[in-house]
This record gives C-alpha cells, sequence and structure tokens, in this order.
C-alpha cells in the first residue's frame, strides 16, 4: 500500500514536471501572436484565426460588446454550462437545506434575539463583533460592484455572489445574525429562485435564435446595448447586452443560495450548543 | 528576477501550508493552515494575470469554506481521533 501510493505520488509529479515545459507564456495566446497587432480589418476576419482563444480575443468586444473576455465566454460564449453549474448550485443548496433542516426545530430558533455589538454575547468577545459590525457594509458594497462591472471588468456573477456570502458568513461568525434573518429565510430562498428564474427566461428570450442567444448586445443603448470599440477602452455601463443581467442573476442566486446553506449550519449548531 | 523569487517562494509557502493542513491533529490549526494557503494562492492567481479566479479564490476558498469548516466544527468534535 505504501509502495503504491509512493509510486503514484512520483508518477503525478512527473506528469506535472513535463506539463510544465510544454505551457505557453503566461499571457500570451497560443496561436497566432499577431491577432490583437492587427486592429484594422472587421471582426469577422476568421481567417488569421488559429485557435479558440484567438478568435474570442478578437472578436469578443465587437459581438457582445462586454469589455470583459473571460466573462462574455462564461456568460454568452459558454452560457449553458454556466446555467449548468447554477442548477447545480441550487440542488445542492435545496438538499443541504432539506436535510439540515430535519435537526432543529423552527420553534426553537425563533428566540433568538437581535443582539448590537455593545451587547456582546459570552462566547464572542467585543473585537469580532464591532469589527464584523464595521466590516459588513464594506463587503456587501464591494460585492455588488463586482455583480455590476462583471462585463467591464474582472469579477461576476459568481465572484460577487460569493463575497456577499462570505459577509453572511462574518455576521454568523460572530454570532450578529439572528431570528430576523430566520424569518427572511423563506425571502432568501425567493430570491434564489428567481435568479435562476431569470438566467433561464433571459436564455428563453433569445430563443428565435438560439438559446441563450445576446439579443440586447449592439441594439439599443438604454438596453445594456451600446457598441464599444474594438482594443483597450474604460468600457460603458450600458454595453454588453444580456451579459450584465445573467450577472445580476448568478449573482442574487449564489449570494442568496450560499447564505441559506450558511443560515441553516449556523442554526443547527446553536441549536445543538443549547440542547447541551 | 524579484518576481520569480518572489513566486517561487509563494510556491512553497503553498506547498508547506497544504502539507501542514494535512498534518495537524487539531483540525481547527488545520483549517487556519488551509485558509493560508488560499490566501497565498490568491496572490499566485493574481500574478498570474487571473484576476477573476483570484477573487473567486478568496471569496470562496478563504472565506466561505473556512466559515462552513468552522461552523461543522462546531457542530462535531475538535480533535481527530
Amino acid at each position: 500500500m505504501k509502495l503504491a501510493s509512493f509510486l503514484s505520488l512520483v508518477l503525478i509529479t512527473g506528469f506535472l514536471f513535463v506539463a510544465i515545459n510544454k505551457l505557453h507564456p503566461v499571457g500570451a495566446p497560443l496561436g497566432n501572436p499577431d491577432v490583437l497587432k492587427d486592429r484594422s480589418s472587421a471582426a469577422t476576419d476568421i481567417i488569421n484565426v488559429n485557435t479558440m482563444d484567438d478568435y474570442y480575443l478578437r472578436n469578443s468586444q465587437t459581438e457582445t460588446g462586454s469589455n470583459n473576455v473571460v466573462s462574455s465566454i462564461v456568460f454568452d460564449y459558454r452560457g449553458f454550462d454556466t446555467l449548468g453549474e447554477a442548477t447545480v448550485l441550487f440542488l445542492v443548496v435545496t438538499s443541504i437545506s432539506m436535510l439540515l433542516s430535519l435537526l432543529y426545530k423552527r420553534e426553537d430558533v425563533d428566540d433568538y434575539e437581535f443582539r448590537k455589538p455593545n451587547e456582546f454575547p459570552g462566547d464572542v468577545s467585543r473585537i469580532i463583533s464591532y469589527g464584523s459590525y464595521l466590516l459588513y457594509p464594506l463587503i456587501i458594497t464591494f460585492g455588488v460592484y463586482l455583480v455590476i462591472h462583471g462585463h467591464l471588468s474582472p469579477g461576476g456573477g459568481f465572484q460577487g455572489g460569493a463575497v456577499m456570502a462570505s459577509g453572511t458568513a462574518l455576521l454568523l461568525v460572530s454570532a450578529l445574525i439572528t431570528r430576523h434573518v430566520h424569518r427572511t429565510r423563506r425571502i432568501f430562498s425567493f430570491f434564489e429562485s428567481l435568479g435562476l428564474t431569470i438566467f433561464i427566461s433571459m436564455g428563453f428570450a433569445g430563443i428565435g435564435t438560439t438559446f441563450l442567444y445576446n439579443f440586447l448586445a449592439n441594439g439599443s443603448s438604454t438596453l445594456f446595448g451600446r457598441a464599444i470599440p474594438f482594443g483597450p477602452n474604460p468600457g460603458f455601463l450600458n454595453s454588453g447586452g444580456v451579459l450584465p443581467v445573467l450577472s445580476f442573476a448568478i449573482g442574487v442566486e449564489v449570494f442568496f443560495g450560499l447564505s441559506i446553506i450558511l443560515v441553516t449550519l449556523f442554526h443547527v449548531a446553536r441549536h445543538r450548543k443549547d440542547m447541551e | 528576477m524579484i518576481s520569480s523569487v518572489l513566486f517561487i517562494i509563494l510556491s512553497a509557502v503553498i506547498i508547506l501550508t497544504a502539507m501542514l493542513s494535512l498534518y495537524f491533529r487539531d483540525l481547527l490549526a488545520s483549517i487556519v493552515s488551509y485558509a493560508v494557503m488560499s490566501l497565498v494562492l490568491t496572490v499566485v492567481y493574481f500574478h498570474l494575470d487571473a484576476p477573476d479566479v483570484a477573487i473567486a479564490e478568496a471569496g470562496i476558498g478563504a472565506a466561505l469554506t473556512i466559515s462552513i469548516f468552522v461552523l461543522t466544527i462546531k457542530l462535531t468534535r475538535r480533535r481527530e481521533e
């Protein structure tokens, strides 16, 4: 058994070292390096393009109106993958909250009172309470910024939702969470379903061409349809077509879904502690 | 030159903290070691021009997973047997 694990370790390490030699330099396109230099020809010039990442770097700005190429791949070219991931997350949240809610009674957790940081409970120090009280709005603001600017700067629905959910985790760890949150658990699950529903209905809205077709891009500028030039530029908030809408939907779903998991786990822990 | 030296140091810290998180018998110490690994991995991702992945790693790896683990430790035992 020890020999087998040693051999597998050596084998995997060897494969990784072989793979290092095959990597191309960080940030360089794999195929034609001149693809970004020639900005004069039209966007549909696919003949010079050798690989898929050349195509994305060349055409994603003019086709989707999004400055963030990663976001245009995640929500536009590979939007169906993102729908699958969102569905997986939805199912995970549903099954976890269903299983864990068997472990505590709803009446028992309704008694928890809201705690201000100066009425600090015994098991949390005052530094943690005050710190999380101060940090929470900043974290939420940063998460909302990531979601809204998902098509312009690094970030997007998943990242922004996870950052906002870490704000919820901070509240839970510092024991500031309350029956307010428990009562709003139904609202949490409503918004989680709403995010997934917005995503799927935006997919069906473009069904005239294909499912999840970016029908708003390069259209009317009031509906995220503003066209952006090729090359480095700061971009516009009302560009990107359906990308900002999908990013918002995913952000809402991830934030409320992960918050449901955290709140349910916290209530089970709290209930166990009260039972002892 | 400086950045490549820094890169090697950060990679070594990642490997070290990953091994430490397996080595500790105290599960809370193991989780803290895992959090340090995620944090350093975030810096490495940013260094490799992948800010999207860096934000995801910082949000999910360093914050959410850790708090879920801490809550799970509250539900179970702290020490591995």
